[in-house]
């Protein structure tokens, strides 16, 4: 809606700056007499739409490749060098630029803003890792993504942590998600590309504070494998729940596990599913554990409500990361600020010609995409954290080891670990 | 390290990082982006000595939802011209005539048995009933007609587009035309880098045209010869700034002129020699890198000036002190 | 047997999620694909719109910025006293550095005939801070003004420049017309 009146706001501004230029235009230049002849601008062209449609099918060969690598050929090495193909290209080469993680938000915002130009190539990055996780897991993380990639590379003495602590950290990507999504739809900000710690590396270019950013996480990322994967990544959320019931995921063993444990110290991401100790499941605890679990169940409406209710009422605080909700409360709150000259939002504004009333009505809408989004984004996070505490008390039953077909990026390290022969 | 320690040092790094973006996402707003580092700064110009200014503003009217291009004044009536129109506007505002015209009118001259707009490249006579009585075009392409002067009968016509003055009589015959070359070598004939280009006749019969690339106003003869020029160039109040200027001057009853300059816009007064006697409006009573306002003057030395960006009349009276 | 059936159980869940998922993945694209245009889109500034606040050179991810000074020659006034060329006050019309507004020196006036010179803008030293566009815009014709060079340009996601725009001079534009030139723009807009 923003979008529309500043549009409709524009043009009518346009057409008049637009008449005042044309009319200047036409006044003609000087006659030279010495022969001059008058230069035109140059305009480099774009990188082409043809181009943009040839890192669709890179995309999509790397997919395929790193789904037949895990998969059929299982070889970490294979991996190593696919990852280090896409690192070169999707990272270096497009400088991470585009990239599905930040596709969400595009997608998003065309749901939201009829006037936003999504392109076909975008689309196409954000479903393509989609549609291959749903059939063989996360082998976009694997071998596709130059996130992924280039902390895939850099690990070096990865540390298991408590499980507790990364049940909790598992929660945040679910924030980073809602967040981009509220903020993408509202067509406030990109968080997501505006914070991506590595695009500084690509580009070998960044604001000093990305710059940071970016080697806390490599830093970081030697002790703790995939941080961002694994803390941050709100594709990851995704790409988590088609894993989870994908047809083909890769397997540790080739045949039968042998529960010889050899594969178990082999992930640094801790997604191997270790085998559950059947003797503990007493009948005493298994009712103790249903019963929890049932109230838990009961008590995700609550959770759904609560987390509604509290991130509606902090719609006020939340919009203000909108530059147009931002300048219309200072503007009302600090008066006094009209004569800062050195604000430049302020005073381009005032300069500009719009009145405050139009200022305020835009920021008004705004704001209450605001309040119904905060409704959204509550509930679906008390959604996720219910279903996170309910899950601690279902009986899991494992019998083998194997990944965990959410958490696994399918970088096929176990692999190597298994000492069972290929049936032939 | 233990592997305790680790991994509470791995918590510790991942809630940093985290404070870190959002105290960056939060403090990045409206109220401390900070001014421009590359800020194209004319302050210190604008600043004028209060002892200089003469005159004050004694009123203005508005002029609604038009586009206005130019103005004259002619016994104690406005008269306006602009996007597709030519009012006559009474002294408070009241409207006495108004004629719909096809093209944009850019300048107007008002006289006893006539009124003369200057269209881009038009020249249109009504009578003061609002009736065409005549009307011609220069013959080339590129003419950009910005002003108008009557002396002896002849009216002179600038063409901005082509560096010349055209003469004609007022029945639209053709009488010649000047570039404003000199002799001498030290003037230029005349320099129009924009649609800028300002003619006045003086109570004493002389036809000063502005040269605005040399930041000059010079007197010629009917015949287009040069007799006379003063200029003055300089960002300081004194002069005359950027490429092209004074935009639109005006005269006063005694032959002083009212200059009005476009960028910094300042509208002053130069004594017939280019000595500046005053100022009327400082840069701050109008809008940043504004255009030149039209000025003209009436009969009791009132200066009237046609602000374009904020669609006002203005009227400088001379302060009773002084 | 009691084994098998728990196992198709949990198989038969898997092929249900596995389809609903399946559904939503099409769902959301199709709906997507409604709204997706097959132009590719590209950043860019609307000079009549940028009021020159110097953001342009302190915010893209480039550095130097992507953005840069253009000339439209077809506006220009050939003025002696260049308003983009000459710092305000400089007395001197010569080209010694301390009568330049550009910070950088990317400006190069070249005398072409009495009374005309020739402005050009050296890409390679200009810094995008829109000063010399000020001046321009105050004191000439307006012929200088910023655009986003595609060589240069990343074409971001979300241009970090647009972001904090107070102008909100910068949109997307097809690529197939990815630049809003000055004087070809009405040229176009004509023809
Ligand atoms: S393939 Fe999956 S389970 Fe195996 S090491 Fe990689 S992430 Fe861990
Ligand atoms: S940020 Fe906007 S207003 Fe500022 S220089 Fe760039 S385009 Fe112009
Ligand atoms: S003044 Fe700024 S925008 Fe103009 S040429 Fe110099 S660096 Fe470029
Ligand atoms: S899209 Fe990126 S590279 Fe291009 S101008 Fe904007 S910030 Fe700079």
């Amino acid at each position: 809606m923003k979008k529309i009146l500043s549009r409709i706001f524009l043009l009518l501004l346009f057409s008049f700056v637009f008449f005042a230029a044309q009319s200047q235009q036409r006044f003609p230049k000087p006659e030279f007499e010495s022969g001059y002849e008058q230069p035109t601008p140059t305009t480099p062209e774009p990188r082409s739409a043809g181009m943009e449609w040839a890192d669709v099918f890179v995309l999509l060969a790397v997919l395929s490749m790193a789904s037949w690598l895990a998969i059929k050929k299982r070889s970490r090495k294979g991996m190593i060098w696919l990852s280090l193909f896409t690192l070169i290209y999707f990272g270096f080469y497009r400088e991470g630029c585009i990239c599905s993680i930040g596709s969400i938000q595009n997608v998003a915002l065309a749901f939201f803003d009829s006037g936003y130009k999504l392109s076909l190539t975008v689309l196409a990055f954000f479903l393509l890792p989609l549609i291959f996780a749903l059939f063989f897991g996360r082998t976009f993380c694997a071998g596709a993504c130059p996130l992924g990639a280039i902390q895939d590379l850099i690990v070096i003495n990865p540390v298991s942590i408590p499980s507790w602590v990364r049940k909790t950290l598992d929660f945040f990507p679910y924030v980073y998600l809602g967040f981009a999504i509220l903020f993408a739809a509202t067509g406030t900000d990109f968080i997501i590309c505006r914070y991506d710690p590595f695009v500084g590396i690509f580009r070998m270019n960044a604001p000093y504070i990305m710059i940071l950013l970016g080697v806390a996480f490599l830093f970081l990322g030697m002790f703790f494998a995939r941080p961002y994967c694994r803390v941050f990544c709100p594709y990851g959320v995704l790409l988590n729940w088609m894993s989870k019931f994908s047809k083909w995921h890769m397997t540790i063993s080739p045949a039968e596990c042998i529960k010889c444990k050899l594969c178990e110290p082999s992930c640094p991401f801790d997604a191997i599913e270790i085998p559950v100790n059947e003797k503990e499941r007493t009948e005493s605890s298994v009712r103790k554990n249903l019963k929890r679990f049932s109230f838990y169940l009961v008590l995700i409406p609550v959770w759904i409500l609560a987390g509604g209710f509290a991130l509606s009422k902090a719609h006020v605080f939340l919009s203000r990361a909108n530059p147009t909700v931002y300048l219309a409360e200072i503007l009302i709150t600090h008066p006094e600020l009209k004569t800062d000259t050195e604000n430049l939002d302020i005073q381009t504004f005032l300069e500009s010609g719009k009145s405050m009333q139009e200022l305020v009505e835009e920021a008004t809408l705004i704001r209450n995409k605001f309040r119904r989004g905060g409704w959204y984004l509550g509930g679906f996070l008390g959604l996720v954290l219910g279903i996170m505490i309910m899950n601690q008390f279902t009986m899991r039953k494992q019998e083998i080891y194997e990944p965990h077909k959410g958490n696994c990026f399918s970088c096929a390290r176990c692999i190597d670990y298994c000492p069972v022969e290929k049936k032939k | 390290m233990s592997k305790k320690g680790l991994s509470i040092l791995i918590v510790a790094i991942i809630v940093v990082i985290i404070g870190i973006i959002i105290i960056d996402f939060i403090g990045n707003n409206a109220l401390n982006r900070g001014g421009n580092p590359y800020e194209y700064n004319v302050d210190e110009y604008k600043e004028v000595d209060p002892s200089l200014i003469h005159y004050k503003e004694t009123k203005n009217i508005a002029l609604g939802d038009i586009i206005p291009r130019g103005m004259d004044i002619f016994k104690g009536d406005i008269y306006i011209t602009g996007e597709n129109f030519l009012k006559v506007i009474g002294i408070h505002g009241v409207q006495k005539l108004n004629i719909s015209l096809e093209e944009s009118g850019i300048c107007v001259l008002a006289r006893d048995e006539f009124i003369i707009a200057g269209l881009e490249q038009e020249v249109l006579i009504f009578d003061h009933m609002g009736k065409l009585i005549n009307s011609w075009k220069p013959d080339t392409e590129t003419t950009y007609i910005t002003s108008l002067a009557i002396l002896n009968n002849i009216l002179f016509v600038a063409d901005a587009g082509n560096r010349r003055v055209l003469k004609y009589t007022t029945e639209g015959n053709y009488l010649g035309e000047f570039e404003g070359k000199s002799e001498s070598d030290d003037q230029h004939g005349f320099i129009i880098p924009s649609p800028h280009f300002d003619m006045v006749v003086n109570e004493f019969d002389e036809l000063w045209i502005v040269n605005p690339g040399k930041h000059a106003i010079e007197n010629y003869n009917e015949k287009g010869e040069l007799r006379g020029f003063w200029a003055s160039s300089s960002m300081n109040i004194e002069g005359f700034t950027g490429c092209c200027n004074p935009a639109e001057i005006a005269v006063l009853s005694n032959g002083s002129f009212v200059t009005s300059e476009k960028g910094m816009v300042r509208i002053k007064i130069y004594s017939q020699s280019g000595e500046l006697e005053s100022v009327v409006a400082a840069p701050e009573k109008f809008q940043e890198e504004g255009t030149a306002p039209d000025v003209k003057v009436d009969e009791n030395d009132v200066v009237y000036a046609l602000d374009f960006d904020r669609k006002l009349i203005r009227v400088f009276e001379k302060k009773l002190s002084e | 047997m009691a084994e098998n059936k728990k196992l198709d159980r949990r198989d038969f869940i898997q092929k249900g999620a596995r389809i609903t998922l399946g559904a939503s993945l099409a769902g959301i694209g199709i709906a997507a694909a409604t709204k997706a245009s097959a132009e590719k889109y590209v950043w860019q500034i609307d000079p009549f719109k940028c009021t020159q606040c110097g953001r342009c050179a302190t915010d893209c991810v480039k550095n130097p910025s992507a953005v840069k000074c253009v000339h439209a020659y077809d506006l220009c006034g050939y003025c002696d006293l260049c308003g983009g060329y000459f710092k305000p006050g400089a007395n001197k019309l010569e080209t010694g550095a301390e009568n330049q507004l550009c910070p950088t020196a990317a400006i190069e006036r070249r005398f072409i005939e009495e009374p005309y010179f020739e402005f050009i803008i050296d890409e390679e030293l200009c810094i995008g801070c829109g000063k010399c566009v000020k001046g321009c815009g105050a004191f000439g014709n307006g012929s200088l003004h910023l655009q986003i060079r595609h060589d240069l340009c990343d074409n971001c996601n979300e241009c970090a420049i647009a972001r904090v725009c107070p102008s909100d001079a910068i949109s997307r534009i097809p690529a197939s017309q990815a630049y809003i030139i000055k004087g070809n723009f009405t040229e176009t807009q004509e023809s």
